[in-house]
């Protein structure tokens, strides 16, 4: 699922986008661009600086991660996606087409079309039953009935719901409302998915069950998803492209085995620090290129985590292994390498990486 | 004389005020006092508020209280006949609808009429207890010769209530979109509301003839269609934002958000306020009977005109039991959607 390659062409382009809250956005616009900061705006003029300056690429087919924490402005940019919020400035380019200038009408046959989302409080409708919900994208398309609920009950077998069509939303639990809210997303067949904190509201083992849904789905149908969470594990586990967002500014974005070799200022820092990087951290983020000559203890697979190396070493920190990806050779580790990688890094002023 | 006196002296308005003075007495006090000679002298209290009558007692240019209610209703008077030329039409069809209703409920025998009206009541309220009610009910007004008056009564609730809800729910629906629309309705709902109810009759009388059914007919709309649009507008404006962000965010028109989820999901408040609308309707049509409404309100007025207790209490009874019925079946419905809702969160 690594393409960090040579990617041409993003699925969605979101360059310089602003949005300032209050009444008089566009004169406050100029306070902003002048350095004015979040705090003094509120204090002085009364608005609220939703999102500053964003530029981030999307690309087709992969996880991109929003994280940052409450009031971050994450959910706002999600909301700009199928501006469901208008932005006071900047714009989002679609597969070539500029969503802020889109018109009201183009706006729905996007929405209806090309993008659907899934919502942290669900946002099931309650006067539907499950299938209905899931049939809602078809529905709003003008399908005919029987031939959306045929396609609607596909989803809710691939959700794992088979048999809960005829149910009410609030006679399933929270972990099942939200598997009926990704498959009412998922049945819209749109290429991108936009998920305001899907799995939030959920608790730990039911929320590790939907992650693992989700990949899974993902494996096979390769949609272009923003997801936005506040929770960094969840980040690290489902993100291909970590945008890391501070008052509504994006403080690093990149690779997440890279932001969190290489954190960028002290915010990323404090944020990274409690984490288990043996976890996280993945062979092909810490191997050394191949040394001729050199006796391996065995084999690792490049897209192996440290903790597991650590338990087929059993502790050993003599050993050097070979890694493998794709059953080619790629580089070796050796245990050394390993236990440095797990000291958190310090962000480094002189020598920033990205 | 009298007590304000020296203050027109004091700014020069005597000359004024004695223009055209008469010694015609202007009041039915004054009269009598001059048929038995006494004259009328400032009352004992010493210091009356300046109020328009006792002003005039020392100026008679000054305009008295009279002067405004009359003033009032020659205002009316003046704009009555052009209203009249707008309203008349526009009112008309009501004329028809209700007697429309009375000839056909009245005119269905009654072996008929019974067994539709409790099919009805299963029908809306799905509800056994409440069919029964209906039945019971009806079959006691039959007993007792007031199952005619009882039909009058339901039938103009009926056509009354109906053109409530089908103008009342559109109001509710555009007064929910627009805040200014709110702020500028409100005030007139409050005012429909607390005016009392015989107040309404009032400049009707003057406007339509009171043979005409419309006469009461507006009257009870305009007292029970606030609780509809109150309601209406209160449901739409709570449905949850969250579910109505996700039908922006699947791309629903503005029509498949209110027919598919606006409506329905305010449905159980628009139930209330129907419900209200009933009952207010039911009140209205008993003191509508003073104007000619028929129905079970008629006999209420005749046991006190001619002081028939029992002729008055019976139908005053009546109208508790059709209350009741109507309470019941409106609010079995109300229940019914509930079910299908369970909005639990």
């Amino acid at each position: 699922m690594k393409s960090n390659n040579v990617n041409p062409i993003p699925k969605v382009k979101i360059s310089n986008l602003s949005k300032i809250f209050g009444d008089k956005p566009q004169d406050m616009l100029l306070h902003v661009r002048n350095g004015m900061s979040k705090a003094d705006l509120l204090a002085n003029h009364g608005h609220v600086l939703g999102l500053q300056d964003i530029n981030v690429d999307i690309q087709a087919g992969e996880i991109t991660v929003v994280m940052g924490l409450s009031g971050s402005g994450k959910s706002t940019l999600i909301r700009h996606l199928n501006r469901l919020i208008e932005p006071t400035s900047g714009e989002i380019v679609i597969d070539g087409k500029d969503v802020m200038k889109m018109s009201m009408a183009d706006l729905n046959s996007l929405r209806q079309n090309k993008m659907s989302m899934v919502f942290q409080k669900f946002a099931l409708f309650p006067h539907h039953t499950v299938l209905q919900n899931i049939a809602l994208p078809l529905q709003v398309r003008g399908m005919a009935e029987t031939e959306r609920e045929q396609e609607a009950e596909n989803w809710l077998e691939r959700v794992g719901l088979t048999g809960f069509g005829g149910h009410y939303p609030h006679q399933l639990s929270g972990g099942m409302q939200q598997r009926v809210g990704l498959a009412r997303a998922l049945a819209s067949n749109s290429d991108i998915m936009l998920m305001d904190e899907a799995f939030s509201s959920l608790d730990p083992l039911i929320r590790t069950d939907m992650q693992d849904l989700l990949l899974e789905l993902q494996k096979e149908l390769r949609k272009t998803i923003v997801f936005i969470t506040h929770d960094l594990d969840e980040a690290l586990k489902l993100s291909d492209h970590l945008v890391i967002l501070n008052n509504g500014a994006v403080v690093q974005q990149g690779e997440p085995q890279s932001i969190l070799m290489n954190p960028s200022d002290s915010y990323i820092e404090a944020f990274i620090s409690d984490i288990n990087r043996a976890r996280v951290l993945r062979v092909r983020s810490v191997m050394t290129p191949l040394n001729e000559g050199e006796v391996y203890a065995g084999d690792v697979y490049a897209d192996d985590n440290l903790e597991s190396l650590i338990a087929l070493s059993e502790g050993d920190t003599e050993h050097s292994y070979r890694v493998l990806d794709n059953d080619v050779a790629v580089g070796q580790i050796d245990m050394g390498t390993l236990v440095r990688a797990l000291v958190p890094r310090v962000w480094d002023k002189n020598n920033p990486i990205l | 004389m009298a007590f304000y006196d020296g203050m027109f002296n004091f700014f020069g308005l005597r000359d004024w005020c004695n223009e055209n003075t008469s010694d015609v007495p202007m009041s039915m006090s004054e009269l009598l006092a001059k048929t038995r000679g006494e004259s009328v002298t400032a009352s004992a209290e010493g210091f009356p508020f300046p109020s328009l009558d006792n002003l005039n007692k020392a100026c008679s240019n000054m305009p008295r209280t009279r002067e405004l209610t009359a003033g009032v209703e020659d205002a009316f008077l003046n704009i009555k006949d052009s209203l009249k030329v707008v309203l008349d039409p526009i009112t008309q069809p009501l004329s028809w609808f209700l007697d429309g209703a009375l000839y056909a409920f009245t005119s269905t025998p009654w072996f008929i009429l019974i067994p539709i009206l409790i099919l009805c009541a299963w029908y809306v309220s799905k509800s056994l207890s409440v069919t029964l009610l209906v039945a019971f009910s009806f079959l006691s007004f039959s007993f007792i010769d007031h199952l005619n008056v009882a039909i009058q009564t339901l039938s103009i609730v009926f056509v009354c209530t109906t053109i409530c809800v089908l103008f009342g729910v559109p109001i509710g629906i555009l007064m929910s979109r627009s805040n200014a629309l709110q702020r500028v309705t409100i005030p007139i709902l409050d005012l429909l509301q607390t005016l009392p109810s015989f107040v309404y009759l009032i400049p009707l009388i003057f406007l339509f003839s009171v043979t005409e059914s419309k006469l009461y007919g507006i009257a009870i709309i305009l007292y029970a269609i606030v609780p509809v649009i109150r309601l209406t507008n209160l449901g739409i404006r709570l449905v949850d934002k969250d579910v109505i962000e996700a039908a922006n965010a699947f791309g629903m028109s503005k029509q498949q958000k209110l027919f598919g989820v606006e409506i329905p999901l305010a449905l159980p408040n628009i139930m209330a306020g129907i419900n209200q609308t009933i009952m207010m309707s039911l009140s209205m049509v008993v003191i509508a009977s003073l104007v000619s409404a028929p129905g079970l309100g008629v006999l209420v007025l005749r046991g006190i005109r001619n002081l028939e207790l029992g002729v008055g209490l019976i139908a005053g009874l009546g109208i508790v039991l059709l209350a009741v019925v109507l309470d019941r079946t409106s609010k079995g419905a109300l229940i019914r959607i509930n079910k299908s809702h369970h909005q639990d969160k």
